[in-house]
């Protein structure tokens, strides 16, 4: 379920010799997190998207230096095909930068106003602050999912 | 009491005790990779992580329709984030459905940015206007 961006294509060998076929196998992206931080977040992902019928997507990584407009660019790629674009919520942060950014669909904002995304995202910058990135993440993510609550006529269970 | 067992007692004892306790916390507690920090810089890739996608209302494996799907198998693994995506596995178990390109992700690439552009104008205008918020720290 985990990505990991890059700026080269991932499936020619062309240059080098032997290179690998994939880049990403290489530096797999559990070097990061450790695999018991990689469930947490993946269940906190897994289960608020579920409760709440949202689509809740997460990216770690360097936002450049207009963080907002690189964050609405990343959501906007973000969807399945498009169609779920609207009830998609996109948790940005950048460790190196210090920033987090929460952005939300059309649909997603009437029932996540801006601000709840913003308590959410005090939260979560609290344990950024000491360090604790995974727990600042699943936290921020409790709080987005309870403050969206369950949409009318979805069964999760 | 003689001397040597004075020293035994007094000495050798508790250095015992303070040795065994030293051990036991130390030698558990040391972490294969530096912890980041607030204010190091991270030098790690851009990350995406993804909700699973919706099972199909039972238990258990459900049809393949998602990213975890493995191409010539019908089923999906749970917890399937530990298996990483292969090439074209959204497009298993869907034979008629149109293949969406699932590169979305992958940005800044040559080859991987051609999913941004599958979706569609009309579904980026549905999802306006953007709200959210911002924090620092």
């Amino acid at each position: 379920m985990t990505r990991v961006l890059e700026g080269t294509s991932h499936d020619t060998a062309t240059s080098a010799g032997t290179m690998a076929t994939r880049a990403d196998e290489a530096e797999a992206p559990d070097t990061i997190f450790s695999y018991r931080e990689l469930l947490r977040i993946d269940e906190a992902l897994t289960m608020s998207s579920r409760e709440t019928g949202l689509r809740f997507t997460l990216y770690i990584g360097d936002l450049g230096p207009q963080t907002r407009a690189r964050a609405e660019e990343l959501f906007e790629r973000s969807g399945h095909s498009g169609h779920d674009l609207p009830e998609s919520v996109l948790i940005a942060v950048s460790p190196g930068q210090r920033v987090v950014e929460v952005v939300t669909g059309a649909a997603a904002a009437r029932r996540l106003p801006d601000r709840a995304c913003a308590l959410a995202v005090l939260s979560m910058t609290n344990a950024f602050a000491s360090g604790d990135l995974v727990g600042g993440i699943v936290n921020g993510l409790r709080q987005l999912s309870d403050q969206a609550g369950h949409p009318r006529g979805l069964r999760t269970h | 009491m003689t001397v040597v067992e004075t020293i035994l007692v007094y000495v050798v004892a508790p250095l015992a005790v303070v040795a065994v306790l030293a051990l036991l916390t130390l030698v558990p507690g040391r972490r294969k990779k530096p912890r980041w920090k607030p204010g190091q810089a991270w030098e790690h890739e851009p990350v995406w992580y993804e909700p699973h996608p919706a099972a199909g209302g039972g238990h258990g494996p459900t049809a393949a329709h998602g990213p975890a799907g493995v191409p010539g198998d019908g089923t999906t693994a749970l917890g399937s984030s530990m298996y990483p995506e292969q090439h074209g596995e959204r497009n298993t178990g869907q034979p008629g459905a149109p293949t969406a390109p699932h590169g979305a992700g992958v940005a800044d690439g040559g080859h991987g940015a051609r999913g941004s552009h599958a979706i569609s104008a009309a579904a980026l205008t549905a999802a306006r206007p953007l709200g959210g918020a911002r924090g620092t720290w």
